[in-house]
């Protein structure tokens, strides 16, 4: 069986480099840009992408960060400590959105993906229709230490992929918690440290958030109830600070929904599509 | 003999059993105290196989790391669906219902076969 989803590469400026930008699709219609958690890539999109009736209206479109999946590090990257920023991230994400040409489209994103989605929808709405943040809330300190997760005297990526197994729900299939993990035991050394750096120590959302105007851009949010790192009370905090934001929990999932538990998650994601303008 | 302990007796044969988790452990000899309502065991690991299961109390067994929780609890992360929060043993620390003692890195750094020999004691439960 070859799968609806087609993959390509697209070389863009990020910060005065060239990042050359792994990206995969499926579907038409209106554009949903569809971005992954720390530590992981666009693979954890694949069951919606193969989703005939999530495609049949949407195009979804998801890329892997520089230095994850098949998106290489930037030349140089051999001396470099790796740490995401929020400038950095956002904009990779709109050097995406621009050399795709995709106009306005809707962003989804998960976990890191989520919290940039909600620094997007308050610094460029202009850029998107609406947004979908999954396991998103405005800040929380770390429960682990970052620098755990690169050590020459441990094996990185089962200790990256143990240590966020945390989160993902016992009601998971066994054979997608494997895969969901897998993609963290893939990640390259480093990786899911300058990630979490981000995610973990970048405070600056929670003053932004009053800003969203959710009557033009609409933000819907989702959170799974065996997320322990980002939490049900973290996602209600952050909904409350948006004015107009609606937020549902969904108890049986944890904080990879569209790759730990596809059929459980899917119609969470086709209700926030449906929100979507 | 308590029912913890048949448990834990359990989950010995258990991880015997199973050549990945072996493999997995291969280079894992710590001792890890696992202590329930104040009750102490010494779980004596040799290159993956849990070679003893000393009961306490003990004021001088040495032990790398230790997982100190309530009968209750390890009761509930036993269960075939656990509620969230008692499903993981990270999960257990952030609601309050189990510590980590001792060298925390030593257990990070073997922590994928930590956590399946803990959820051995599922298999004995069903």
């Amino acid at each position: 069986m070859i799968e609806p989803i087609v993959g390509r590469y697209l070389t863009v400026e990020v910060a005065g480099r060239a990042q050359r930008i792994f990206f995969e699709e499926a579907g038409e219609g209106r554009p949903v840009l569809c971005l992954h958690t720390a530590g992981s890539d666009a693979r954890q999109w694949r069951h919606l992408m193969n989703d005939a009736e999530v495609t049949a209206g949407n195009r979804l479109i998801a890329f892997d960060m520089p230095w994850h999946g098949r998106s290489l590090p930037p030349e140089g990257f051999q001396t470099e400590e790796y740490l995401l920023t929020t400038p950095t991230y956002i904009d990779t994400i709109l050097a995406v959105v621009d050399g795709l040409g995709l106009d306005r489209p809707v962003l989804a994103g998960t976990s890191m993906g989520g919290r940039i989605a909600l620094q997007l929808a308050a610094l460029h709405p202009d850029r998107f229709a609406g947004f979908i943040a999954i396991e998103a809330s405005d800040f929380q300190p770390a429960w682990y230490d970052i620098d755990w997760f690169v050590r020459p005297d441990a094996d990185g990526g089962q200790m990256g992929a143990a240590l966020v197994s945390t989160n993902i729900s016992p009601h998971a299939p066994e054979v997608e918690r494997w895969n969901t993990l897998w993609l963290f035991m893939q990640s390259g050394p480093g990786v899911v440290r300058g990630d979490l750096s981000f995610y973990s120590t970048d405070d600056s959302l929670i003053g932004r958030l009053a800003r969203i105007d959710t009557a033009t851009t609409p933000v819907h949010m989702l959170v799974g109830a065996y997320d322990m790192t980002c939490t049900v009370e973290d996602a209600r905090r952050t909904a409350a600070a948006i004015p107009g934001a609606t937020l549902t929990v969904m108890e049986e999932l944890g904080h990879f929904p569209m790759s730990e538990h596809p059929k459980g998650f899917r119609p969470y994601f086709l209700d926030a599509l449906a929100r979507m303008p | 003999m308590s029912d913890l302990a048949d448990r834990l007796a359990g989950m010995q044969a258990q991880l015997a059993a199973r050549p990945h988790l072996l493999r997995l452990g291969s280079l894992f000899s710590d001792t890890v105290l696992l202590m329930v309502d104040g009750t102490e065991y010494y779980l004596v690991f040799d290159r993956g196989r849990l070679a003893r299961i000393v009961e306490g109390p003990s004021r001088k067994t040495p032990y790398q790391f230790g997982i100190v929780t309530d009968g209750a609890a390890l009761a509930t992360f036993w269960t075939p669906l656990p509620p969230p929060g008692f499903h993981d043993l990270f999960a257990l620390v952030k609601i309050g219902r189990a510590e980590i003692r001792g060298d925390m890195l030593r257990l990070v750094k073997n922590l994928r076969f930590i956590k399946e020999f803990l959820a051995l004691g599922r298999e004995e439960a069903a």
